[in-house]
């Protein structure tokens, strides 16, 4: 056991957070504007599918790239709309919205790609892992650190940009205004829609981000349903964070490091389908600490 | 040509015309009253004003020219503020994010927390509202939440500042010293209209009154040349009754008793320590101004809320570790404060509304099973009891007016003939015709021997109603005073905390 | 309820359904199938001859999932674990169907019983985590179903496996201990019976209990219901069992029922749970409704597997059509407009 936590396993700890932290900062403003978007794992789908489709059609990373920002963002408009301008229910839009695009990529993988379940390409541009010359030779946590895809990084900064934006400027306090009380800001002359739309498009990118990390990250490969509900754990992130940027980034480092040492595990000799319910099981079990300690944001989560 | 005029407003909503060619016409620098029952058209009138809804006929002229206002933020930048009577602001942010919230100083792409916090302590000292910048709202009082809104106003170089009901959760003390603001605000040419239904207050600080009644203007006057009889006609079409008649009785066995409530955590007790008892045949008003702890209170009686320690008893039964259902079982009913989030289902049907708290036993429930059509002639029947408005017992409550969703509130939980009834706020929001009707229903209930809790925040209610009165001030019973001791002076001291006008 | 008023409530939903149509079409056209071709193998495949029986068999698990879902949905709550509950009911039916000492028919019925029983248990979990720990239930529920078919997948994988077969499958159930075919030559088995019994035990206990009256003032105020004295945690946790126990019924019936074993995968294949939570949501959690919308998309989706296998048009665009539908209702705030 004592090459447990080694180089690998850091390594597929951040390499499992990435998408998880770019969803949950979605989550993140989403929330702090007053909505609750549970589509996250569908955005990150729609991402992760248009993101291969991209890369292969156009042959470059950028054309998945941008492939992936453009589709989840159209895809985000269709919560924008629901959710932030209509008023509808953020609950039933973002169930429909999850399997929509479960359905969505699946139906044009056969009729894209012409195969069912998984489409890979080794030959598809990913995304490169970079070398940070001092942080790379450091022990253990070298690679981790030091050599990761540029998005990864990205990841981190638009973590500590989040946290500034919200405490520090005029637009981030309208939008913990807007969230708290959507009237108030109103009648104070907010445009307090506008604000909760764009707030839902650009969690469409960072969401794309996410799903461009899922299928380019690391393998360059789709497969339906291949986001396996870490768009919930986003939420849950989210919940357990109270949307504050800095303590929702540490419960996805928590889980990132659970879904690793399942992997780990699995390398081990434990079946896979027990360590594929790792970081759920962990995910819970947190839920329930906080719950206990009464730290839990008690959102209205019933219809 | 006046300062501030409103010129043949005229709003419709579907079955009802709120503002029938309404014309008002306000002086600079005036301190002006804007006066009618719920539902006389007042709100509406104001809301126009400020922009939050557009007339069906009419215009608005400020300073001779006429305003087109899409939104508040029109109105805004034209100079009119208002300070409604349910505050908007943002609890978890600081009084300066509030006061500067969409027109922030910057500095670069941040916020520039030092100008904005000296701002707002600027103008705080120069109108005489003290306050800290840095404090969360959360943790404000409601009387210094209420000088924050007028500091959001004056921020925003207000020009004509509406107040909608502002006195209704001060005590009086506060209230003087709002009227103090107001006049000096009125002073240095800023123009108020002051919404209420208050006439004393109306009668102390304003110079002129319009006075509103089923969305026309009945009466126009200056202050001084008028009186509250006037005024009260003009506002209901009829000399009403201010106090109702009692008649005096001897107060039976105990049927509520409370032993040292206390209710919340250590750093913040929204009762400490009450201790009191109720009898057959009595009203016990609580009096005080909202927020020092009354509704909690309640809220521990009936178990929506758990004590921290203490005892409630009810018919002799201790209650103190049962659920709701058990303590309804042992004998107590609950008009509750909010009729539509708590007391009602806007959605469900007169019926169903009626039905709440007897589906579980005949006559209308057979074991598990209801009986429908016995469910439908109960509701026929307290319909027609109450005198309830409503096409049939089938159709949905939420299309009801405020006096008809209470009589329906009231019907039910008067239905259960328990032995204590809690009645809080019973006729906010109500129309004069109502009020009298559920007066007369509480004191029927007490002429049947039942013991009666009333909270309000209505002084005259409170007065004309209890046999004996408490006045709570931060979660603590202060004073006890017999109905015929007390008056508005009084009951207005001991709310403030001050004990000294000990008579 | 006045006809007018009924109308009222249907219209939306007819428009939506007709808007989700037209939005498959488009789709269908954009990827150079034609949206014609789609409808009519649509419909054909759903109720022409033969189909016609598929439709019903198919409509027998989805009509139980839409009234599992419906159950708390009446609450307000949303049960996102249904799969995972109808997946371990399903396990558990297999192990007694193959392992209880006991005659074949007391197997079968202690199977059904057992898998009502054990779905019933693991949403009752989730319900403990709401009310002890506030875990809101539409994450608990969620989150619950990974382990759940994780248990199920090892089990079938190690202990419980078939060697005989390629799939990660238990054995065969002995014929002795299954649910016989109610209409002989068709797929329709007596699991049918079974369910028709659950739908109407349900729509009476919504109708005329006090246990429904309850319930749907929940539904429609949780503060009110909490005011008049229901108790709040109890409710949740029978309306959490029942919805599980529902659930469970449903995979043991499959097994029993349909796939005489237990095979890893493929009772969450055809998706029931997802359909019949989308129909429970386009019902608004009423059973009646909610039974027409569930044979509604058992129609739609035979159709998509006759269609896929006649014009290769992809089957999983009914599950895009239905996304469509209520995710249309919903924008319109025909499904439970917030309270703003």
């Amino acid at each position: 056991m004592g090459a447990l936590f080694n180089a690998t396993f850091f390594d597929q700890a951040v390499l499992g957070i990435t998408p998880i932290l770019l969803a949950a900062l979605a989550g993140t403003l989403s929330e702090r504007v007053g909505l609750f978007n549970i589509a996250l794992d569908g955005q990150m789908l729609v991402g992760a599918f248009a993101a291969v489709a991209g890369s292969h059609f156009t042959g470059t990373l950028s054309g998945g790239i941008a492939a992936a920002v453009l589709a989840t963002v159209a895809f985000s408009a269709l919560l924008a709309f629901g959710s932030a301008v209509l008023r509808g229910n953020d609950i039933v839009i973002g169930i429909s919205l999850n399997l929509l695009a479960a359905g969505l990529t699946s139906f044009l993988l056969r009729v894209l790609f012409g195969v069912s379940g998984t489409f890979s390409d080794s030959s598809m541009a990913g995304l490169p892992r970079l070398h940070v010359p001092g942080v790379a030779a450091l022990p253990v946590l070298g690679r981790a650190l030091g050599e990761q895809n540029a998005l990864v990084y990205l990841s981190w900064l638009l973590v500590l940009l989040t946290a500034v934006f919200l405490d520090r400027t005029p637009w981030g306090l309208r939008l913990r205004g807007i969230g708290e009380q959507f009237d108030a800001a109103v009648t104070l002359g907010t445009k307090a829609v506008r604000y909760r739309i764009v707030v839902t498009l650009v969690g469409g990118a960072l969401c794309g981000l996410a799903g461009l990390q899922l299928s380019l990250g690391s393998l360059t490969l789709f497969s339906e349903n291949m986001t396996a509900g870490r768009g919930w754990i986003a939420v849950a992130a989210v919940m357990l964070g109270r949307a504050r940027p800095l303590a929702v980034a540490s419960a996805c480092l928590l889980f990132g490091l659970s879904d690793a040492l399942g992997l780990r595990l699995q390398g081990e000799g434990l079946p896979n389908q027990i360590t594929d319910s790792a970081p759920y099981v962990v995910t819970l079990v947190a839920l329930v600490i906080a719950g206990l300690r009464q730290r839990i944001d008690a959102r209205r989560v019933v219809i | 040509m006046a300062y501030l005029e409103m010129i043949d407003i005229v709003k419709r909503y579907p079955g009802v015309l709120a503002n029938d060619h309404v014309e008002l016409a306000v002086e600079r620098g005036e301190i002006h009253a804007v006066m009618g029952e719920n539902g006389a058209g007042k709100s509406t009138l104001m809301s126009i004003l400020y922009g939050l809804q557009c007339p069906d006929e009419g215009y608005i002229r400020l300073a001779g020219s006429t305003l087109f206002l899409r939104s508040p933020l029109d109105a805004i930048a034209h100079g009119i503020g208002m300070v409604h009577q349910s505050f908007k602001l943002f609890e978890s942010l600081t009084v300066w994010e509030n006061v500067v919230f969409g027109r922030e100083p910057r500095r670069g792409p941040f916020v520039d927390a030092a100008a904005a916090r000296s701002q707002v302590a600027a103008l705080a000292k120069l109108h005489g509202l003290p306050i800290d910048p840095d404090a969360r709202v959360r943790d404000l009082p409601v009387g210094v939440r209420q000088r924050l809104e007028i500091l959001k106003a004056l921020h925003r170089d207000v020009r004509v500042l509406i107040l909608d009901e502002p006195t209704a959760v001060l005590t009086p003390g506060e209230v003087a010293t709002l009227f103090e603001v107001m006049r000096s605000l009125a002073a240095s040419g800023c123009t108020i209209l002051l919404v209420t239904h208050k006439l004393n207050e109306v009668m102390t600080v304003t110079d002129r009154i319009t006075v509103l009644r089923d969305g026309r203007v009945t009466e126009r006057r200056v202050t001084a040349d008028t009186n509250p009889t006037d005024i009260v006609r003009a506002m209901t079409g009829r000399n009403v009754q201010l106090r109702a008649a009692r008649q005096a009785r001897t107060p039976g066995p105990v049927r509520l008793e409370l032993h040292d409530l206390v209710v919340g955590g250590p750093s913040r007790r929204a009762v400490d320590g009450a201790s009191f008892s109720v009898r057959s045949g009595e009203i016990v008003g609580i009096a005080g101004v909202a927020g020092n702890g009354q509704s909690e209170l309640v809220e521990a009686i009936m178990g929506l809320r758990s004590a921290a320690t203490g005892r409630v008893v009810i018919n002799g039964r201790d209650v103190t570790r049962d659920s709701i259902a058990q303590r309804r079982e042992s004998g107590v009913s609950y008009i509750a404060e909010d009729r539509v989030r708590t007391a009602s289902a806007a959605q469900a049907s007169a019926s169903h509304n009626l039905v709440m708290g007897f589906q579980r036993r005949p006559p209308l429930a057979a074991g598990a099973i209801l009986r429908l059509n016995e469910m439908r002639r109960w509701a026929r029947a307290l319909i027609d009891q109450f005198g309830i408005k409503i096409a049939s017992e089938a159709t949905r409550v939420g299309t009801l007016s405020g006096g008809n969703l209470q009589k329906v509130v009231v019907a039910r939980e008067l239905a259960h003939d328990a032995g204590v009834l809690i009645a809080e706020q019973p006729t906010r929001g109500v129309d004069v015709g109502a009020i009298e009707f559920l007066h007369a229903q509480l004191l029927a209930e007490r002429a049947r021997g039942h013991a009666i809790l009333l909270v309000s925040a209505e002084l005259s209610e409170i007065l004309a109603l209890s046999d004996r009165i408490l006045v709570m001030y931060e979660g603590r019973i202060v004073a006890e005073l017999a109905g015929t001791e007390a008056d508005e002076v009084t009951l207005g001291l001991y709310m403030t905390g001050d004990m000294s006008g000990a008579a | 309820m006045n006809l007018r008023r009924q109308a009222a409530t249907l219209l939306p939903i007819v428009t939506a359904v007709l808007v989700g149509f037209a939005v498959c079409g488009v789709i269908a056209a954009l990827v150079g199938l034609s949206p014609w071709v789609m409808f009519t193998e649509l419909i054909k495949g759903a109720v022409e001859g033969p189909q016609l029986f598929e439709t019903v068999a198919r409509a027998v698990p989805l009509v139980g999932m839409t009234l599992a879902a419906g159950i708390p949905l009446r609450a307000g709550i949303v049960n996102l674990g249904a799969d995972g509950q109808l997946v371990l009911g399903a396990c558990a039916a297999a192990i007694v169907a193959l392992y209880l000492p006991a005659p074949d028919a007391v197997r079968l019925v202690a199977a059904l019983a057992v898998g009502a029983i054990i779905g019933g248990g693991y949403a009752a979990l989730a319900a403990a985590g709401e009310i002890v720990a506030k875990v809101p239930l539409l994450l608990s529920t969620w989150l619950l179903t990974y382990p759940a078919k994780g248990l199920c997948g090892y089990l079938v994988r190690s202990p419980l496996r078939d060697p005989v077969t390629a799939w990660p499958s238990s054995k065969r159930i002995a014929v002795g201990a299954r649910l016989g075919h109610l209409i002989p030559g068709t797929p329709v088995n007596q699991g049918l019976l079974l369910i028709a019994v659950a739908a109407v035990l349900i729509v009476f206990i919504d109708r005329r209990t006090s246990v429904g009256y309850e319930l749907r003032m929940r539904g429609l105020n949780e503060r009110f219901a909490r005011y008049g004295g229901v108790a709040l945690s109890r409710q949740t946790a029978w309306l959490m069992f029942a919805s599980g126990a529902l659930a469970g019924l449903v995979g043991a019936i499959m097994v029993v029922g349909s796939q005489y074993r237990f095979t890893d995968g493929a009772l969450t294949a055809p998706q029931y749970s997802w359909s019949g939570t989308l129909a429970a949501l386009l019902a608004g959690g009423e059973p009646i409704a909610g039974i027409v919308a569930a044979v509604l998309f058992a129609a739609l989706q035979t159709g998509g597997f006759a269609m896929e296998r006649s014009v290769e048009i992809p089957r999983v665009l009914t599950m895009v059509l239905e996304s469509v539908i209520i995710l249309f209702l919903s924008m319109r705030g025909a499904i439970w407009r917030r309270a703003s």
